[in-house]
């Protein structure tokens, strides 16, 4: 056994590994092997002489060639469940590429806030910013210590294969002509995909850095951003997917995320917090984005005067020390959401921990301050704020709700006979309606949801030509609308019901009309050990094997969160699925953690382990006996998550591990 | 090491000793000087503000933006007129936010030399909240 030295190259990220002649290869098969005093000092020259061509410079164990590790396998080798990727090379795709989609396509109608000329000027500035810190970077005079902190604000990652880019899609809301242009970046700049996340934004898995600055402003011209994506700061501010359009809405929360949006983009103070923070809101009862498990969660809602306020909570978090949030105020006056929140992160960014990353984010200060002292540091930081500052009047509201425009909705009668003869006829359809609509607050309008979790797919993964087709359908049918949901899945927010028999046959014949939304298979998976470099196993096949195992009997289970992360960070955010699996590595075997009774709604629960890990090979079976339980213990129309919170662990216990 | 004001000139280093916050107390006279170690909690200067001239406030690394909050905590809650200075690890690109939180000067670090803090491409334009916040 002796060992390589392997780094990602600096330009584009590829997997590099050194070579005999001491220089890089992308030749996994070129490379040295290297032992002992050679090795200490191989790597120690390399580190010291090509930190501008090299970054993560180490050395990792082989036997042979071959990486020990599993993990430094998949890295060498590419995704294992993207064997089309493989061998194709690292060739990116050569311009002159056609027009910008942004050039030809508009939207006009649909809600996503309206940029002006100024706004979209501060987007080309930022983008001609991280262009000259990238060329800083390559010159050397910004070390990697020094411009990673830069690029994960621009959000740029480097993942396990190579650098991966998270763009934001700002609580959900976008508009056709925004899709199309991240459809031209994933095929001019990418490997034509891109994979929706559990936050509401996308990632592109193969940028080049070079072409990052580029890549930034294709999306600038379509009033989209990486902005704040990574980084210790105010990250994509989440709302419901179902916001301005659901019947069960009290205040349509974008008009607030978008305040908060601008107000956290640069903000000077707030910039180089402790850890990340993740602001979430919603403006209806039934809590569709999860608002206690984040850093600040929101309720908008209406006193008894029509007056606009919100219910706060803060220090809620999944990862390593899960925990749902306290409640920090009944009602905050609209007018004060800005110093209010401005209060949180000041009390914040003087006293999280910054010594232990694991312990640096604001539910373990809230935590250990206790929250009635905390309140009262928050409350003595609020008060010291000067009576005008940041003030959310009227007039502001107006000027910023000004900017979303409300679609030309028609007067349309109650009954809809086309819609209602499918049903009838075609039970395929009245299935996807059942699972992937939710009532519209306009007569004659309903919500659509598009699931991007085939059986045996890569959950939340979509092809340039896929998100090419939606971002037609959406013209087509939705006023140029959509939405991404923290499920993972794209909705049309304002269909015509009228419409939904088209749309679903569109959907079909495109492979995208799944009618499992809130069901066993649409699971929830981050992309685990497959391209994150802190995975500890992989997400996805596992995901996969469920849903293909699943899909036959998930009707009959009925509504069922099932969520898979590929480590403690949780990104799966398996402590609020009804059941949840933890990925993790074994002495090199990937087995996982079965948790039941999480939730993520207004009942919102973190769930609990129910036994140790079980091997890869045994989580289908886990799996179907924990549902064999469920069914044989039901009441008639109880839900999984009621059945197990009437019965407890016990039986689901019983059913994985048996009686010992 | 260079001192340069929040334009990113070049300016002299001059002025009275810098003091730490256990000689203050003790210290007699106007027009004083003190370092401002990372965590330093605004209420422990209080006593002394109207005293000093300078506030040099520690980065210890230019991702702990502790003294980002310091800064204009003094600044605007207690509305220190006086010299605060960043000290330590900061980077180029925060020159923009130091400034917006009250900084009015910066010892550079031996790897950031004055010439890096110029010319740097910043957005000007603001995005409509921070235009209609400042009306």
């Amino acid at each position: 056994m002796g060992s390589t030295i392997t780094a990602n190259r600096l330009t584009d990220g590829v997997v590099i590994w050194r070579d005999a002649q001491g220089g890089w290869n992308p030749d996994q098969a070129q490379a040295a092997l290297l032992e002992g005093d050679a090795l200490a000092e191989t790597l120690e020259r390399a580190r010291r002489e090509d930190q501008n061509l090299a970054v993560d410079i180490r050395e990792i164990p082989v036997e042979g060639r071959v990486p020990v590790e599993y993990r430094e396998r998949l890295r060498a080798e590419g995704p294992s469940v993207r064997p089309d990727l493989l061998g194709k090379g690292h060739g990116w795709p050569a311009g002159p590429f056609p027009p910008l989609p942004s050039v030809s396509h508009s939207s006009p109608d649909a809600g996503v806030y309206r940029y002006d000329e100024a706004d979209r000027e501060f987007l080309r500035q930022r983008a001609a910013q991280f262009a000259q810190q990238t060329e800083r970077r390559l010159k050397g005079e910004l070390n990697e210590e020094e411009f990673k902190p830069l690029r994960l604000m621009n959000g740029l990652y480097l993942q396990l294969h190579g650098y991966m880019l998270r763009v934001a899609i700002p609580y959900g809301v976008l508009s056709a002509t925004q899709l199309r242009q991240m459809a031209y970046v994933a095929r001019h700049y990418d490997r034509c995909y891109g994979h929706f996340t559990t936050r509401q934004n996308i990632q592109f898995n193969w940028p080049r850095l070079v072409d990052t600055p580029e890549i930034l402003r294709i999306l600038a011209e379509a009033d989209i951003h990486a902005i704040q994506t990574s980084g210790n700061c105010v990250r994509n501010v989440t709302t419901d997917h179902f916001a301005g359009a659901a019947a069960d809405e009290v205040v349509d929360p974008r008009l607030y995320a978008e305040i908060l949006r601008q107000y956290s983009t640069d903000h000077p103070e707030f910039t180089y917090l402790p850890r990340k923070f993740k602001i979430a809101i919603t403006g209806s009862e039934e809590d569709r984005a999860a608002i206690r498990v984040h850093d600040i969660g929101l309720i908008a809602r209406r006193d008894a005067a029509g007056e606009i306020g919100f219910e706060v909570h803060a220090g809620g978090g999944l990862g390593r020390t899960p925990i749902i949030a306290t409640k920090l105020r009944d009602w905050l006056p609209a007018r004060d959401l800005l110093r209010y929140v401005e209060a949180v992160l000041r009390v914040y960014n003087a006293l999280g921990r910054r010594d232990n990353i694991y312990r640096a984010r604001i539910k373990i200060l809230i935590r250990d301050t206790k929250p009635e002292a905390f309140r009262q540091m928050v409350d003595d930081a609020f008060a010291a704020l000067p009576a005008d500052y940041a003030v959310l009047t009227d007039d502001l509201l107006a000027q910023v709700a000004e900017r979303f425009h409300t679609p030309p909705f028609l007067t349309l009668p109650e009954a809809a006979p086309a819609f209602e003869a499918a049903l009838v006829s075609d039970p395929g359809f009245a299935d996807w309606v059942a699972r992937n609509t939710h009532p519209h607050r306009v007569p004659g309008y309903i919500c659509a949801t598009i699931t991007l979790k085939p059986a045996g797919g890569i959950p939340g993964d979509a092809t340039a030509g896929e998100m090419e087709l939606i971002a037609g359908l959406a013209e087509r049918y939705s006023f140029g609308e959509l939405r991404v949901s923290h499920e993972q899945n794209l909705v049309l927010p304002h269909m015509e019901k009228q419409a939904l028999p088209a749309l679903y046959a569109a959907l079909r014949e495109a492979g995208l009309a799944g009618a499992n939304a809130g069901l066993a298979t649409n699971i929830i998976a981050c992309p685990g050990m497959d391209y994150c470099a802190l995975a500890t196993a992989r997400s996805i096949p596992v995901a996969q094997r469920l849903s293909q195992h699943l899909a036959a009997r998930e009707a009959e289970i009925g509504p069922l969160d099932l969520n898979i992360s590929g480590c403690i960070n949780a990104c799966g955010q398996h402590h609020i699925g009804h059941i949840g699996l933890l990925g993790v590595d074994r002495n090199g075997e990937e087995v996982y953690q079965i948790t039941l009774g999480g939730a993520a709604d207004e009942k919102a629960a973190i769930g609990g382990i129910i036994g140790h890990s079980v091997p890869t090979a045994q989580v289908v079976g886990a799996v179907d006996a924990i549902l064999d339980t469920y069914l044989a213990r039901r009441d008639p129309g109880e839900r999984f998550i009621d059945t197990y919170r009437r019965l407890g662990a016990a039986p689901f216990k019983e059913a994985v591990y048996g009686t010992h | 090491m260079a001192l340069i004001d929040i334009a990113a000139r070049e300016i002299p280093e001059a002025g009275a000793p810098v003091l730490t916050l256990e000689e203050l107390p003790g210290a007699t006279g106007e027009g004083l000087a003190v370092f401002l170690p990372a965590g330093t909690a605004p209420e422990a200067v209080l006593p002394h503000l109207s005293r000093l001239a300078l506030l040099l406030v520690e980065f210890p690394k230019f991702r702990d933006g502790r003294g980002f909050t310091l800064g204009r905590t003094l600044r605007e809650r207690y509305g220190f007129q006086g010299d605060i200075r960043a000290t330590g690890h900061i980077i180029p690109d925060q020159l923009s936010m130091l400034k917006q939180c009250g900084f009015t000067s910066v010892m550079t670090p031996q790897e950031h030399p004055p010439e890096q803090w110029r010319g740097l491409r910043e957005p000007t334009q603001r995005q409509l909240l921070q235009r209609l916040l400042v009306k």
